[in-house]
């Protein structure tokens, strides 16, 4: 019962700061919300990835940034859009995932953590020095007109295509959770990720369920990569910053909460841009990314040593 | 299963350490084949007649980067022409490269390899101002001829000290790049009367870089009252950033004639798509990053941008010291140069074979007499001469230019000597 109204509260709290917020500056909402769904769309398929797999992939930014690159070649070659290049780009990232857990992350499965650890941030290593051979340090990007849309309401003026992954962030959100609830795949994966052997007794294969998820996340996030170049340069160190900020997301969200991860976006876009409303704090956002990954996952444990 | 996999894996990881061993030996790990084999000269020298040794050149730069890979790749090319023109003094010239990789560590260990192992005649390259203050201590120690092609903090100059005769640097420092660009405003405005400059900001990357031009935009353009400063600060997408909504907000209240934004190049085309979907459209747009990022110019957004820079391709039109250089390199590369470090280090390669010419010898003292005489037409669109800046005795360059975007080419715009086109004022509404 106290539970409930503790919840209608923070609910109540939360609609009046947005409210607050959208008639104070409402940018500070719209920008928020973008790079919410920016953070969450990259985030998700590593949290899917540590839910089921266990395995903290410090590789994953890298597959975005291979990806990138791979839309950037047939984009270039072919003069397609890279909303279109997202499908194969997926199918071949998803491909390419699945071949480093054969050949990588499925002989560290047992290993200790700080193994795997090691090793993908090996692969990481490795991914982006090899890009770096191939096409130097130097940015590229493919400019689209879509990309400036915008939209006038008042004397305001803002950007409108950054809700293209709000739509996305949510779509995965929505996807996974049927996925994982509707299908006999994704219940044997939500089975393997919560108990391997007990998965293993009643006949689940777990290394194919593995493996089966770490390509469905590689794929997911091989598609970020296509969408990505739509609005980012990218270069071979591109990726490595969205690995840290997903895998905090992820922290944050708690294992295996996919829909938890947009919520941790969400609160993570609005404070940002909010301190960036101020001049004073223009250069704060990633104090407040720090501090409130603190207090959540502080909060989280004095909750859990109460109970 | 276990074997085979470890044999890929060792594979795998000694790709990319073993074309990393090629880039330090060649220096030019585009085109290996065009390249002389400098890890092999050592062994082979002594074998040699001692008359035919060649003269080394040792230069360190950042091979991952582009400046440094065309940096060094352009220092190749002119080595090459001037073996192909018979050598300097009936010895070839050789030229051996090291990556710093932008660290400061690896920077001075690269310059006691160079001294000690490699025994070379004289020290190159450079661009990052951290890695040269890393390496001042041990070339102090050697006290070796050095012609720096980068390093433009003022830190590295009071590093140094007055007493650095050896220390030939050719990119202007800090000062003298904001200074330039003053002046060159208030030229541009005065032959231009329809542009007229009196509100200022600037969007900065939160990093050093982008701190240390806000305050020196502040100190060079606010000192007489002239003109109003403003600034944001925004994170680089080089840095895990690429967000520019907030700045531009602060920016397009502020309604600024002229817009700057001190970044990277992989700020250069989302700043621009950003700016157009808040359709900000400031009387002059202008960026200044290191360089710019591949096929810029191709984008629609790229026309009318104004940018700083030392050389653009358009100098061939006015230099032909700019179209040797230039056609030398895409005939041998088959790339276009895309940064002026390319250039700078060309013009490098020549500053020295010029003075070992005329001081008939390697000779440390005869090297820095002919060395201060220099007066060389560079491919920058100006002749390079030494002469003391506020602390070093040796300064080379000391202005930037200011260049503009038009249809898909930078054209020099001030100063107006090297002028390759007129601006185009104002910056077209989006």
């Amino acid at each position: 019962m106290a539970n409930k109204r503790n919840t209608t509260i923070l609910v109540g709290l939360i609609t009046v700061v947005l409210v607050g917020i959208l008639f104070w500056r409402p940018t500070v909402l719209i920008y928020g919300l973008q790079a919410a769904g920016l953070y969450a769309s990259i985030a998700i398929p590593m949290g899917l990835i540590l839910g089921i797999v266990h395995i903290v992939n410090l590789a994953h930014g890298e597959f975005m940034m291979l990806a990138a690159y791979l839309t950037y070649m047939v984009c270039s070659a072919l003069g397609i859009d890279p909303f279109v290049a997202m499908v194969p780009v997926a199918v071949v990232t998803a491909g390419f995932g699945l071949i480093i857990y054969k050949l990588t992350i499925r002989q560290a499965i047992k290993a200790p953590e700080l193994n795997q650890l090691i090793l993908t941030f090996g692969l990481a290593i490795a991914f982006s020095q090899v890009v770096n051979l191939m096409f130097t340090s130097q940015p590229r990007k493919l400019s689209f007109g879509y990309v400036s849309a915008s939209m006038d309401i008042g004397e305001l003026t803002f950007g409108t295509f950054n809700f293209v992954f709000v739509l996305v962030a949510v779509l995965m959100v929505v996807g996974l959770r049927l996925f994982l609830t509707r299908t006999t795949a994704g219940k044997a994966a939500l089975a393997v990720g919560q108990n391997p052997n007990g998965a293993a007794i009643v006949g689940i294969d777990v290394d194919k369920t593995y493996g089966f998820v770490f390509a469905l996340a590689s794929g997911m996030v091989g598609m970020m990569g296509a969408m990505f170049i739509t609005r980012s340069s990218i270069f071979p160190a591109v990726g490595s910053p969205f690995t840290m900020k997903s895998f905090c997301l992820v922290a944050m969200a708690g294992i295996g909460n996919i829909p938890g991860i947009l919520g941790a976006s969400v609160l993570l876009g609005i404070s940002e841009n909010f301190l960036k409303a101020f001049r004073s704090t223009r250069g704060w956002s990633d104090i407040v990314f720090f501090v409130l990954i603190l207090v959540v996952i502080l909060g989280r444990s004095i909750r859990g040593e109460k109970a | 299963m276990k074997k085979a996999l470890a044999i890929v894996m060792i594979i795998a990881l000694a790709i990319p350490a073993f074309a990393a061993g090629q880039k330090e030996a060649t220096g030019t790990p585009a085109a290996p084949a065009a390249t002389a084999a400098p890890a092999a000269a050592p062994a082979a020298a002594p074998a040699a007649a001692p008359a035919a040794a060649p003269i080394k050149i040792g230069a360190t730069w950042p091979l991952g980067d582009i400046t440094g890979k065309q940096g060094s790749m352009a220092a190749q090319q002119a080595v090459d022409e001037i073996n192909a023109a018979g050598g300097l003094l009936g010895r070839k010239l050789e030229l051996i490269v090291i990556d710093d990789e932008l660290k400061a560590d690896k920077g001075a260990a690269a310059i006691e390899k160079l001294v000690t192992v490699d025994n070379v005649d004289v020290l190159m390259g450079g661009m990052a101002s951290g890695v040269a203050l890393g390496q001042i201590p041990t070339m102090k120690k050697y006290g070796k001829v050095v012609i720096s092609t980068g390093a433009a903090s003022s830190t590295v100059e009071n590093a140094l000290g007055a007493d650095a005769n050896w220390y030939f640097h050719l990119h202007p420092w800090d000062y003298n790049q904001g200074a330039s660009y003053v002046q060159g405003w208030d030229e541009i405005q005065k032959k231009y009367p329809a542009i007229k400059l009196v509100k200022l900001f600037l969007a900065y990357e939160e990093g050093a870089f982008g701190k240390a031009s806000f305050d020196q935009t502040k100190i060079l353009f606010g000192a007489d009252g002239r003109y109003q400063i403003d600034g944001a600060p925004f994170k680089s997408a080089a840095q895990g950033g690429g967000d520019y909504s907030a700045v531009l907000e602060a920016a397009k209240q502020y309604r600024p004639d002229l817009f700057l934004w001190a970044g990277y190049d992989a700020d250069a085309l989302p700043l621009l798509e950003q700016s157009k979907a808040m359709k900000f459209s400031p009387g002059l747009y202008l960026g200044a990053p290191p360089g710019w990022p591949a096929d810029f110019g191709k984008s629609p957004l790229a026309n009318n941008v104004m940018l700083y820079g030392m050389w653009a391709p358009s100098i061939n039109d006015i230099s032909p010291v700019s179209k040797k250089f230039y056609d030398g390199f895409v005939a041998k590369y088959k790339v276009e140069p895309a940064t002026y470090f390319a250039p700078l280090s060309y013009s490098a390669v020549y500053v020295f074979a010029d003075a070992v010419k005329r001081a008939g010898s390697t000779d440390t003292a005869a090297l820095i007499t002919a060395l201060k005489a220099t007066n060389y037409a560079s491919p920058l669109g100006q002749s390079i001469t030494f002469s003391p800046s506020k602390v070093i005795p040796n300064q080379g360059i000391r202005n930037q230019k200011i260049l503009q975007w038009q249809k898909g080419r930078q054209e020099v715009i001030w100063p107006f000597e090297s002028a390759t086109a007129q601006p185009v004022y104002p910056f077209p509404a989006w």
